[in-house]
C-alpha cells in the first residue's frame, strides 16, 4: 500500500494516478493521534467533551484548552495539532462578527462551519498573486456544537474541508472506540443531563489515565444561556452522577 | 505663426449653474407598522422641476424576501439601491439557504448606505416587511443609513404635509387620553394613507397621478392601485 505513495506523496497538490491527494490523507491520519473529543447533539442544547492529556504532574492542567468559543452561540472541539487550529478558530470568529455586523443576526451554525472548511483547502502554493497562508493541509479537526433557529446542531470538519452533521461524534485516538459506545447508547430523545453523563462515561472508556475534574473539559451550547463551559466543581458534580 | 495675444479661455460663471450628481424627482412615501401587518404608500408621478417625466414611475418595490423599499429622492439612486440590495438579499440565501429577514435587510441597507458616506445615494428609504414574531416592521433612514424602527414614517416632497398628520393620527401624539401605543387596524391604515396622500396632492405639486398601496401580511404582499389628482 504504501509503496504505490511513494512518489504522489510530496507535493501537497499534487493527484496520485488513482486520484488521491495523500498530504491530505496523512493529515487525515495526523489527527487519530490527538485526544479524544465527543460531540453529542440533544433537544435542550450540543455538548462537547474532551479529553487532556496531563503528561506530567508539573504541568499546569488549565493552561490546556481544546474548547475554544467561537461566538455566544458556537463553540468548538478539537483533536490532532491543535496548533493549526487557531488559523481556522480566528477565521470562523472573524465571519461569525462579520455576519452579526452586517445583519444584526447571530450567524447561522452551518454557516461558520462552512466558513472553516473553505479555509482547509487554502494550503499550497497558491494561484497568481494570491498569497496562501498555509504551506501543508491543516492537521485538525473540530466538533463544531452551536444553536440557531434551527435547534441544536452538531457538525464534524476533516482536513479535506468536508463537513457533516452528527447527533454524536467521536475524534481523536480513541474515536473508534468512543464513536461504536456513543452508537449503543445515544438515542434522540436523550436529556443533556444524560448526555453529560454519557460523554464522560465513553471519554472514561477511552482514556488512558483515570478521569477526574482536572483532565477533561466539558462545555454546552443552549439556546438559553448560548456557551458555557463547566468549572471544576461543575464537571465534579456530572462525575459524581455517573 | 504665434501671436503672443492670450486667447481668453471660456470660463464658466461661478456662483450658479452649479453641475450636481443629484436630482430630486419629488413624491412622496409613507410607511405605517401595524400589529400583523405593514403598509407602504406612494405615488407615481415622477417630477424634474416644473416637468413631470412620467406620471406612473412606482417607487416602491418588492424584494423577494417579501419586503417593500419605499424611496423618495432621486429616482436613479433609488433604483440602484433597490438592485444593489436585492442582489444582496439572493446572496444572502444562497449562502445561509434560507431566506433573510426583514430586520436583517434593514441593517444591511443601514449598512449599504453608510459605506457611501462620502457620496451618498440620494434617497431616504422606508423597508418594510414582517419581524421574526410577525409583527409588522417599517424601518425609516436618513440618506447616510442612520436607521430606525418606527411605526410611521413619511419622506419625500409632501413629508412636511404628511408627517405632522401621522403623527397626530397614527402615533397620537398629544392627545389627552388617547392611548400612543395603540397600533392601527389595517382599515384604519389604509383609509389614513388614501386621506393623507389626497390632501397631500392638493398643495403639493410633486405628489399625484396614482397612489400604490402594499400590505404586508404573513400571506405575502397585496398591492392595490388608486387614482390621484392628475393636476
Amino acid at each position: 500500500m504504501f509503496l504505490t505513495r511513494s512518489e504522489y506523496d510530496r507535493g501537497v497538490n499534487t493527484f496520485s494516478p488513482e486520484g488521491r491527494l495523500f498530504q491530505v490523507e496523512y493529515a487525515i491520519e495526523a489527527i487519530k493521534l490527538g485526544t479524544t473529543a465527543i460531540g453529542i447533539r440533544t433537544g435542550e442544547g450540543a455538548l462537547l467533551a474532551v479529553e487532556k492529556r496531563i503528561t506530567s504532574p508539573l504541568l499546569v492542567a488549565d493552561s490546556i484548552e481544546k474548547i475554544l468559543e467561537i461566538d455566544g452561540h458556537v463553540a468548538c472541539a478539537m483533536s490532532g495539532l491543535t496548533a493549526d487550529s487557531r488559523t481556522m478558530i480566528e477565521h470562523a470568529r472573524v465571519e461569525a462578527l462579520n455576519h452579526t455586523f452586517s445583519y444584526q443576526e447571530p450567524i447561522p451554525v452551518e454557516s461558520v462551519t462552512q466558513a472553516v472548511c473553505d479555509l482547509a483547502l487554502r494550503f499550497g502554493e497558491g494561484a497568481d498573486g494570491q498569497e496562501s497562508t498555509m504551506s501543508r493541509p491543516f492537521g485538525v479537526a473540530l466538533l463544531i456544537a452551536g444553536v440557531d433557529e434551527r435547534g441544536p446542531q452538531l457538525y464534524h470538519t476533516d482536513p479535506s474541508g468536508t463537513f457533516l452533521r452528527y447527533e454524536a461524534k467521536a475524534i481523536g485516538a480513541g474515536s473508534e472506540g468512543a464513536q461504536s459506545a456513543l452508537q449503543e447508547q445515544y438515542h434522540r430523545d436523550i436529556s443533556l443531563a444524560d448526555a453529560e453523563v454519557l460523554a464522560l462515561k465513553v471519554l472514561k472508556q477511552v482514556m488512558e489515565e483515570k478521569l477526574s475534574n482536572t483532565n477533561v473539559q466539558l462545555a454546552k451550547v443552549t439556546k438559553e444561556a448560548g456557551y458555557q463551559i463547566y468549572t471544576t466543581d461543575e464537571l465534579q458534580a456530572v462525575i459524581s452522577r455517573m | 505663426m504665434r501671436t503672443a495675444t492670450a486667447v481668453a479661455a471660456p470660463i464658466e460663471a461661478h456662483g450658479h449653474n452649479h453641475w450636481s450628481p443629484y436630482v430630486d424627482n419629488g413624491g412622496t412615501t409613507l410607511a405605517i407598522a401595524g400589529e400583523d401587518y405593514v403598509l407602504v404608500a406612494s405615488d407615481t408621478r415622477q417630477s424634474d422641476g416644473y416637468a413631470i417625466n412620467s406620471r406612473y414611475e412606482p417607487k416602491a418595490f418588492v424584494l423577494s424576501n417579501n419586503a417593500v423599499l419605499g424611496t423618495s429622492g432621486c429616482v436613479a439612486d433609488a433604483k440602484r439601491l433597490c438592485e444593489v440590495l436585492e442582489q444582496r438579499a439572493q446572496l444572502y440565501q444562497h449562502k445561509h439557504d434560507r431566506q433573510i429577514s426583514t430586520p436583517a435587510l434593514a441593517r444591511l441597507l443601514s449598512n449599504t448606505m453608510y459605506n457611501r458616506r462620502m457620496l451618498p445615494y440620494y434617497v431616504f428609504p422606508v423597508l418594510a416587511g414582517l419581524d421574526s414574531e410577525g409583527r409588522g416592521a417599517a424601518y425609516a433612514y436618513d440618506a447616510i443609513g442612520s436607521m430606525e424602527r418606527v411605526t410611521n414614517s413619511c419622506f419625500g416632497s409632501a413629508e412636511t404635509l404628511i408627517q405632522p398628520f401621522l403623527d397626530n393620527q397614527v402615533a397620537r401624539n398629544n392627545q389627552r387620553g388617547a392611548d400612543p401605543e395603540r397600533l392601527l387596524t389595517r382599515q384604519e391604515a389604509l383609509k389614513i394613507a388614501i386621506d393623507a396622500f389626497t390632501s397631500a396632492t392638493e398643495r403639493d405639486i410633486y405628489t399625484g397621478d396614482y397612489l400604490e398601496i402594499f400590505i404586508i401580511d404573513a400571506a405575502g404582499v397585496h398591492k392595490e392601485t388608486r387614482e390621484l389628482k392628475h393636476d
